[in-house]
């Protein structure tokens, strides 16, 4: 008769291999593997000017979430149909260098649709005809690069922060048309800062096992999670973003409450971003 | 604020539906709401790609491509929406290492055409017999300039609203939305007035949806007979 052996996993290996029951022994006892609280936030770190280069820049870090920021300027000739708008183009970029979760070329369907969400959300913040340096012939054209340097999940939250910060941040050379030969030019010696219609404060909650709704997961809770409710609140006192995604369920009142949760965090966030 | 067309608030534009137009794939509908007009078709149980396979579950795949132009990234967008919607509703697990695979069409857009392409693919995946655990059918409201708010926008109507809310419900569950898409300046009441409103234009939809589905089983017994 052959005696039963007790194996003993370290915690390491026992969380790689059972990832789904090692958050199952913390989440089931109301804590989280790394001790928060259900409904807390990482604390939220943001250091404007980071790229020197860049005309506008941020990096935001939330945990081991680290996101940079950068926006370039260029002059070019605004749409027909909107004479006096410039432009302000959005890219996320989530590349294996963040995460094991990606593959290099080109962006993924993620990306792409982090990307497309933020465009439509700074729609509500910049103000494009803050960009026209000459009606229907030159106007600033934003190219925001936001790139992920490491993903420990909420990389959405910290990609609006690091947008936010970097917009703030921004400063364009006073420029002027010469009619005459049509080149625009730059002084760089008198800046002008962008004046933001609103500015955004996101927190992300995840229901993770199907069963427990956390704020800001990290990257082992993302990874369980089946679904996702992303709220976004103005410094107005109203909201910017309501998104649920996935599977799982997060019922009216639930919602209620992480709007709650949101206008709680805000503070963090907002006092991080002076 | 009068609309356009004289609907009241609450009102949603005549539905029509078309099941089973396309020959070549398991199942179709061609959803219309007005002058919104989008085409779904789905492949599945169908062969996956090694990368994409799942061991215990049927990877879904949509693809949606707008009425005019290349897809860009706003149309991924609407991809991942109808895909988070379903992943749900499918029931993946009866045909695990397998592809579902919906294909999204805008054969004309007026609005509302994230909420079309939701309510066209719940029709072509019913259509092509694939199971589902409930059916999902989705809405959208505007809160309008004067914070009226109205359902089932059109595309000038949405274009001047101060926010746009996008809810799918399935019929199963009216206290848990699927799918939540609200954007733009808007306060928690109002979120919750367009909650109610969308709830009640998609319970019509449901129901539309159903007259639907029993027509298509009236149709194919008599013709067995």
């Amino acid at each position: 008769m052959a005696s039963t052996e007790q194996l003993t996993f370290a915690i390491e290996t026992f969380k790689r291999i059972h990832p789904v029951e090692f958050q199952r022994r913390f989440l089931s006892q109301d804590t989280r593997h790394d001790g928060r609280a259900f409904l807390q936030f990482r604390a939220t770190h943001v250091v404007k000017g980071t790229i020197g280069t860049a005309q506008g820049s941020a990096t935001v870090r939330i945990g081991n979430t680290t996101v940079v920021c950068g926006i370039k300027a260029e002059v070019s000739e605004p749409d027909v149909n909107t004479p006096d708008q410039g432009y302000l183009a959005t890219n996320v970029d989530l590349s294996p260098i963040c995460s094991a979760n990606y593959r290099p070329g080109a962006p993924g369907d993620e990306a792409q649709v982090d990307s497309e969400h933020i465009f439509r959300l700074f729609g509500e913040v910049v103000d494009l005809k803050q960009l026209c340096i000459e009606n229907d012939q030159a106007v600033w054209s934003l190219s925001a690069d936001i790139v992920c340097l490491k993903s420990d999940g909420n990389v959405l939250d910290a990609a609006i922060i690091a947008l936010m910060a970097a917009v703030e941040d921004l400063k364009l050379p006073q420029a002027s048309l010469d009619p005459a030969t049509g080149v625009v030019s730059a002084d760089k010696a008198i800046e002008t800062q962008l004046t933001l219609r609103k500015r955004l404060f996101p927190a992300t909650f995840s229901l993770v096992d199907d069963a427990y709704l956390v704020a800001d997961a990290d990257d082992a809770e993302e990874r369980l999670a089946t679904a996702t409710l992303l709220v976004v609140l103005d410094d107005q006192g109203r909201l910017a973003n309501v998104w649920k995604r996935g599977a799982g369920t997060i019922d009216r009142p639930t919602i209620a409450r992480c709007i709650a949760e949101a206008k709680n965090h805000q503070n963090a966030v907002s006092s991080a971003l002076e | 604020m009068a609309r356009p067309d004289r609907r009241d608030p609450s009102q949603i534009r005549a539905l029509h539906c078309v099941l089973g137009q396309l020959n070549r794939v398991d199942g179709s509908a061609q959803f219309s709401a007005g002058d919104t007009s989008v085409l779904c078709g789905v492949y599945g149980p169908v062969d996956v790609k090694l990368y994409d396979e799942k061991l215990d579950r049927a990877h879904i795949e949509v693809k949606f491509r707008p009425d005019i132009g290349v897809p860009t990234t706003k149309d991924k967008w609407v991809e991942d929406a109808v895909r988070s919607t379903f992943e749900r509703e499918i029931l993946g697990q009866l045909h695990p290492r397998t592809l579902v695979q919906i294909n999204v069409q805008v054969c004309q857009g007026d609005g509302s055409v994230d909420a079309a392409a939701i309510n066209a693919t719940t029709l072509a995946l019913i259509d092509a017999g694939i199971p589902l655990r409930a059916m999902v059918a989705a809405a959208t409201c505007v809160v309008r300039s004067d914070h009226s708010i109205i359902v089932d926008p059109t595309q000038e109507e949405a274009d001047s609203a101060l926010s746009t809310h996008t809810f799918a419900f399935s019929n199963l569950q009216t206290n848990s939305p699927a799918y939540v898409d609200s954007r733009g300046e808007f306060s928690i009441d109002e979120y919750n007035a367009c909650y109610d409103m969308c709830m009640a234009a998609v319970d019509r939809t449901l129901a539309f949806m159903r007259t639907v589905v029993e027509g298509k089983i009236l149709k194919e017994t008599q013709t067995a007979l």
